[in-house]
Formats: structure tokens, C-alpha cells, sequence
């Protein structure tokens, strides 16, 4: 019946335009903790951008991991569910665990450059079917209730959010 | 109307790419190039309009809250273990002002990181070969922490005994900085190596590797400067461990 068992990712770009008020805490809080961080490998400020800190110092990519601590507890906030994307009812269901944060760009002079992405990988989906644009799926791995049913959600593919895995039921089955 | 007429001419357009290329074949690849994306951006325009809705979808209209709250890096706790195995370890470190006649500093931030007992930093776990993070963020800083001194410019960590790495002795790397965050000092911690000695050959995990391969006196990082970065460690394998050191910083 399901085609595939599927991940999404969605990559939400936070910058100094962001308007929420969750995103503006992300963005100063990483900027905070940028600014703490880029001190190891920039101690005598040669450098003012994240591209040149990539660009000359080795080691310079460790930043996107150093800075991620500091949206640990703002993800925890999220209660599980990746923000933006919704479900045709117009609510957010999409679980998950795994994230990984990226700088896109940064500047130690001013926060107005600061530019951050987190990717948000959902847990697995059983993808049923798609109707008209939309996408049949279950969050819990396709386990029937008390009365026999898959409860499922309908969404719509959009901006910023992919298809990240697929794994097949049957591992010989190519079909899609 | 007006799509019609773009799907006729668009049609038109594929008749003479088929003819072009015989007539000359010098442009056969430009000339297909250009047909195929008018051939195809009309008929995605079509399947869109069909389906109706396009790719707008309906805005969210939830509750609103719970309210986003500032929240401390995920560095900002004393427990760093986060589920990794070890000999329990005790991290008491001081912070003391060369430029105030080496009083205790009050109020400066300290963050330490070290490996598990097999020689990993949470770095490279957290994504495996560069990819996406598939651990539950909620551990994947693990061994890492920051604390703020207190009055007598004290801060204590609790953690686990590290492994080591070669080419290296076993050790924790500290970052010290002012209230504000503005960089005071970057330095690492050593070991004293009977103890060492004594986790890495009698305690999984860490004997499956056994004695570091690098001395502290032939360390890259120590060897020129032990005196001042051996900490003092003290307690036992079943009591777990204590480490304290004095680090001096000019704030």
C-alpha cells in the first residue's frame, strides 16, 4: 500500500530581516555565542566575515558546530515538531530528532550580517500517496488504532523543504 | 486565452527545432536547448493551473505560545556527561587575576571540552562524515560545558575521567573568558600519569586502548610548560575522581 518510508529535511534560513520572535532570540543568541567562539581561531580579529574565517583559517568550519550548542535549548522549545511546515489543517506535525545548524554568513562587527541555517531532518513518514499536490502520509510508522484506522496527514511539498531519504518496504522494489 | 496561445506557439517552436537541425546542424544542441525549456515551462504551467491550487498552502492558524523564552547555550549546566560511560570525574577548577594580585576572579566564564574514554570529541559524532545529524540533539554536546566562577572563582564540572588520542596526552581543553565574553585566556589541563596509568589498564572502556602513547614530558602541548598545567588529581576508581587546578588569567 505505502510507497516508501521517507525523511524530509527543511532548512530554515534565519537572518536579521526574520520577524518571529523565536527567531530573533536564535539569532541573537547564535551571535552571541559566534562572537564567544570565533575568539579561539581569530584571537587578534584579523578577520571580520565568516567567509573569510573559511576562506584563510583551518579549522574555521568547526564554528558550525561550537555555535549549534547555543540553539540546543530554543529546538527543545519546539516541543519535537519542525516550525513552518503544517499539515493541510493548517497545523505543525512533523516530528523530529536530528537537526544539524550551519553559519551561512557572519560578521564581528555587525549582527545585520548574521545569517544562520538549521536543518531539520523529520523521523520517518510512511508515504501512502499524493493527491493532487499533496502528500498522504503517517507519522507513526503506519500502526492502526482501536478502530483499524492509519491516522494520517496531508501536506504540501514547499520552499526550503526536500525529500532527504527513502527507503523502500521492499529493498528490491525500484518503483516509485 | 493567453495560455493557449503560449502552448500553440510554444508547439510551433518544437516544429522548427525538429527542422532546424537539418537545415544546420552546426546549432543543433543551442537550438534544442532553447525549445525543450519553452516546451516544458508551458506544460508545468498547465499540470499547475489544473490542479487548482498551485503551490500556495493554507496558513498555519494554531494557538499561539508557549511563548519563546531566552534559553542559555546547552553548554550552560555542570553535568557535562550526557550519557557517556566512564570513571566518574570531578572538575573543580579556579580562576585567578594575575592582574589583581592573583585573587580568586569572580564572575568569569569558563568552558571546558574533552573526549570520551575511547579518545572522541562530540564534534565528530554529532555529524558523522559531514552529513546531517541523526543523534538526538538533545545529547549531541556532550563533554562540554561553561560555568561562571563564583566568589572565590570557582567553578566545578561534574564528567568523566577522559581517554586519549594520539598524538596526545590525555588532557581538557579550557576557555576563559571575561563576564562579557571577551577572550581572557585559551589553555589545556594534564594529567598526573599514575592515574592514568592505573584507569587505562584495569577499567572498560578504557583499556581496550590501553596506556596513552604520548607522555606528558613528550607531549606538543605540555612538554614546555607542565608545571603550570598539571592539575592535581586525587580519589579512586570505585569513588570516582576529583581534579583541581589553578588557572591564572590577567583580566
Amino acid at each position: 500500500m505505502e510507497k516508501a518510508t521517507i525523511r524530509l529535511l527543511y532548512r530554515k534560513i534565519i537572518t536579521a530581516a526574520s520577524q518571529e520572535p523565536w527567531e530573533k532570540l536564535v539569532l541573537a543568541d547564535t551571535y552571541r555565542e559566534f562572537l564567544m567562539q570565533v575568539q579561539t581561531i581569530n584571537p587578534d580579529k584579523k578577520y571580520f566575515t565568516f567567509g573569510e574565517l573559511i576562506h584563510h583559517v583551518p579549522g574555521a568550519e568547526k564554528l558550525h558546530f561550537l555555535v549549534s550548542a547555543s540553539v540546543i535549548g530554543y529546538l527543545k522549545q519546539l516541543n519535537g515538531k519542525v516550525p513552518d511546515i503544517i499539515n493541510n489543517a493548517g497545523k505543525k506535525f512533523l516530528p523530529f530528532k536530528g537537526y544539524q545548524f550551519e553559519i551561512i554568513n557572519s560578521d564581528i562587527r555587525n549582527i545585520s550580517k548574521h545569517q544562520i541555517g538549521i536543518n531539520f531532518i523529520s523521523e520517518p513518514l510512511t508515504w501512502y500517496d499524493t493527491i493532487d499536490n499533496q502528500l498522504l502520509v503517517s507519522v507513526n510508522a503506519g500502526v492502526q488504532d482501536e478502530y483499524g484506522e492509519i491516522l494520517t496527514e496531508m501536506f504540501s511539498m514547499q520552499p526550503y523543504l526536500s525529500i532527504y531519504s527513502l527507503k523502500k518496504k521492499n529493498a528490491d522494489d525500484t518503483t516509485i | 486565452m493567453e495560455r493557449k496561445s503560449f502552448i500553440k506557439s510554444g508547439i510551433a517552436a518544437l516544429g522548427v527545432a525538429f527542422i532546424a537541425p537539418l537545415a544546420n546542424s552546426c546549432k543543433k544542441d543551442a537550438d534544442t536547448t532553447t525549445t525543450t525549456s519553452t516546451s516544458s515551462s508551458s506544460s508545468s504551467s498547465s499540470s499547475g493551473s489544473s490542479s487548482g491550487s498551485g503551490s500556495c498552502s493554507v496558513t498555519s492558524s494554531e494557538t499561539a505560545g508557549p511563548y519563546p523564552t531566552i534559553t542559555p547555550s546547552s553548554y550552560v549546566r555542570s553535568n557535562i556527561v550526557d550519557g557517556q560511560t566512564g570513571v566518574a570525574l570531578t572538575i573543580k577548577i579556579t580562576i585567578c587575576n594575575t592582574n589583581n594580585s592573583c585573587a580568586a576572579l569572580s564572575g568569569a566564564l569558563v568552558d571546558i571540552w574533552h573526549c570520551t574514554a575511547v579518545g572522541y570529541y562530540s564534534e565528530y559524532t554529532d555529524t558523522p562524515g559531514g552529513g546531517y545529524a541523526s543523534v538526538d540533539y538533545t545529547s549531541s554536546h556532550f563533554l562540554r560545558g561553561r560555568q561562571t566562577t563564583d566568589a572565590n572563582g570557582l567553578v566545578t564540572f561534574t564528567s568523566i575521567f577522559p581517554g586519549w588520542y594520539s598524538p596526545r596526552a590525555p588532557h581538557i581543553h579550557a576557555h576563559i573568558y571575561s563576564s562579557s565574553g571577551t577572550s581572557l585566556l585559551i589553555t589545556q589541563i594534564a594529567f598526573p600519569t599514575d592515574i592514568c596509568d592505573t584507569i587505562y589498564t584495569t577499567v572498560s572502556p578504557y583499556s581496550t586502548r590501553g596506556k596513552q602513547d604520548t607522555a606528558n614530558t613528550a607531549d606538543m602541548v605540555f612538554s614546555d610548560s607542565l608545571t603550570n598545567e598539571l592539575s592535581t588529581v586525587t580519589g579512586s576508581v570505585s569513588a570516582g575522581y576529583v581534579l583541581t587546578h589553578t588557572i591564572y588569567v590577567a583580566a
